[in-house]
């Protein structure tokens, strides 16, 4: 084992800065047929970073990107997606570029152990046909390094954390409740204490009281392991009470990013606004106004910005430049050439 | 009994499971009553979480399934004593629904047209091409969308949001009075959901349909709903106008499932799950 190996096995406890550094990043599905070219840019022009001891939020509707930016970082990538530009930095890989890039005996080291993953369907995580038992010591065995019995005892005590009991390795997936197996999939995606958890939509297919529970234990968890999250979901009700840092994502492109809190209080970009503004709230019979159009195809995305379609705000030159992304705040950066207007608009 | 649009009396449904050893009863709907009026469209919400028998209660109010104990009656008359064609033929003329997940609904490999057309030929009377795509037509623009923005498209060239206009828009086309919708949000867009939504209300007030709203979603409840019930474990443990019941819950459960909805903070309040 070389030196640089035995490296990423170690736990880089005194590494300074973001866990992961996501800069310029291009990914874009690719079909060449027949001679034709065909280019989806889903993920189009994206830099962000995931700090140290954080969850960090991405909101944005369906076909916005936000599952092909995930994969993406999370180095699953098939064609015909692939990165065509940029470059995603973790902490616990230095030197390399992205788990992709990464010779495929370091990506087995880095994945589960400080990356893992947890999915919407927490069904079609867990295999059908082998006890949840059998999946912990699929994933998670061969990082921790214990024995059996030794092994064992880790993961009943980790399944504590979100109050399951021990006798549900025994049991099939289907034989628990739809929030037991999403509980099931956050102890496994944090069982070997990893320096950063992706969860996409892992709340979206549970019902409220049980989104709550599952929430307000992920949070715990996160708490207790310092572990840093990038928590993906449309739902802006999640957002507002979990998540630390929000970006929000529009057809491929991140609008607007900010602490949670100055996000929800200070909108800067046309688009955020609307998604704050359309939440319907109990005891508030304000009408709520619905966005006009439909989401741009990201095969022939809009000229300029590509939210200026469907803005109340857009001038001619939004048609035209794509707007940068720039620093408005402590932490608050937004594209939009009106957001000076935005703001002052009630 | 004159005047009642649809009326539930008492009904419960039971499913047995499992062979002649090892029969298990399941409860899902127990003893329901309510009664929508026909002079006052309105929108009625039933509320629960999963496994609470809201889904069950649109099956039986579709008539879809029939209740184990009590009667249905729409427009006076039991569905119980629907018989032949032509009676099923009316009432689901007039009792239309529509689902939670919109793409699931449309076969992928058949042009949504094709069902508005069916729709109209089959339960608008409409006879002949032009006929036909008039009423397609006259029932897309009800949803905010045109027979030329649809015409030709394929499931999968839409949005989320427009395909679940498409299937209001085929279940409005046969001229209903009561539209069954079961979590029809849930699938769509938070951004999108506040328009559909809006549909409904627009529906109510200038059609004068009646709409059986079920959903987890206690916001968007608030928003449109003049009447509530809320349901768990198959039983109704609360029900009212729907300001009143969500403004201030009384059964537990309710609290419960009030309590669990996550709203956008007010400034300067803590969030729930913080640091």
């Amino acid at each position: 084992m070389s030196a640089a190996m035995q490296n990423f096995a170690a736990r880089p406890e005194a590494a300074e800065g973001p866990v992961v550094a996501v800069r310029d990043l291009r990914a874009w599905y690719r079909l060449r047929l027949f001679g034709v070219d065909r280019e989806v840019k889903a993920v189009d022009g994206i830099t962000f970073e995931v700090r140290r001891d954080e969850i960090y939020g991405l909101a944005g509707e369906s076909s916005s990107g936000k599952s092909t930016l995930v994969k993406t970082i999370a180095g699953a990538i098939k064609p015909p997606l692939e990165i065509v530009d940029g470059e995603i930095k973790f902490s616990f890989m230095p030197g390399t570029k992205g788990l992709s890039r990464a010779p495929p005996e370091i990506a087995a080291r880095v994945r589960w152990r400080h990356l893992s993953y947890v999915m919407q369907g927490s069904m079609s995580v867990l295999n059908p046909v082998r006890r949840v038992g059998a999946s912990f010591v699929d994933f998670a065995a061969r990082h921790m390094g214990l024995d059996k019995a030794g092994f064992e005892a880790a993961v009943i005590a980790h399944l504590a954390r979100v109050n399951l009991p021990g006798s549900v390795l025994m049991a099939y997936p289907h034989e628990l409740s739809g929030g037991m197996r999403q509980r099931v999939a956050i102890a496994l995606a944090t069982i070997c204490r990893p320096d950063f958890v992706i969860a996409d939509e892992p709340t979206t297919a549970l019902d409220v009281v049980v989104q709550k529970d599952v929430l307000g234990m992920f949070r715990s968890i996160q708490r207790e392991m310092g572990s840093s999250v990038l928590f993906v979901t449309h739902d802006m009700g999640v957002h507002a009470h979990l998540t630390d840092r929000l970006g929000i994502m529009y057809a491929g492109r991140l609008v607007e990013e900010a602490r949670t809190p100055d996000l929800f209080a200070r909108p800067r970009h046309p688009y955020t606004r609307h998604l704050i503004h359309s939440l319907p709230s109990i005891g508030d019979d304000k009408p709520r106004i619905g966005l006009e159009g439909s989401p741009p195809s990201l095969a022939s995305p809009p000229s300029g910005c590509r939210f200026h379609p469907r803005c109340a705000f857009a001038a001619e030159r939004c048609r035209v430049e794509v707007p940068p992304m720039e620093s408005v705040g402590p932490d608050h950066r937004v594209a939009c050439f009106e957001k000076d207007r935005v703001e002052v608009t009630p | 009994m004159i005047g009642a649009l649809l009326e539930l009396d008492r009904v419960s449904m039971t499913y047995t499971r499992g062979g002649l050893l090892s029969r298990t009863r399941v409860e899902a709907v127990i003893d329901v009553s309510f009664r929508l009026e026909a002079a006052k469209p309105e929108i009625f919400s039933i509320i629960g979480e999963s496994g609470s028998g809201k889904s069950t209660l649109a099956r039986i109010v579709l008539a879809l399934q029939a209740p184990t104990q009590g009667a249905v009656r729409f427009k006076g008359k039991d569905l119980a004593q629907m018989r032949g064609d032509v009676e099923r033929h009316a009432f689901m003329a007039a009792v239309q629904p529509v689902f939670q997940n919109p793409f699931e609904v449309f076969n992928p490999l058949k042009r949504l047209d094709r069902y508005l057309y069916a729709t109209c030929k089959r339960f608008a009377g409409a006879q002949g091409e032009t006929a036909v795509q008039a009423a397609a037509d006259t029932a897309l623009r009800q949803v905010g969308l045109s027979l030329a923005e649809v015409r030709g498209r394929y499931p999968h060239e839409l949005s989320g949001g427009q395909l679940q206009r498409v299937a209001i828009a085929r279940a409005l086309a046969s001229g209903p009075s009561l539209l069954i919708a079961d979590e029809p949000v849930s699938m769509v867009d938070a951004s999108l959901r506040a328009s559909i939504v809006n549909l409904f209300r627009k529906l109510r007030d200038e059609l004068g349909l009646s709409i059986v709203y079920i959903t987890h979603d206690l916001a968007t409840a608030y928003s449109i709903s003049d009447r509530i019930i809320i349901m768990q474990k198959g039983r109704v443990v609360e029900s009212g106008a729907a300001r009143t019941v969500l403004a201030n819950p009384q059964h537990p459960y309710s609290k419960t499932l009030k309590d669990a909805v996550l709203e956008p903070l007010a400034p300067g309040a803590r969030p729930l799950f913080a640091r």
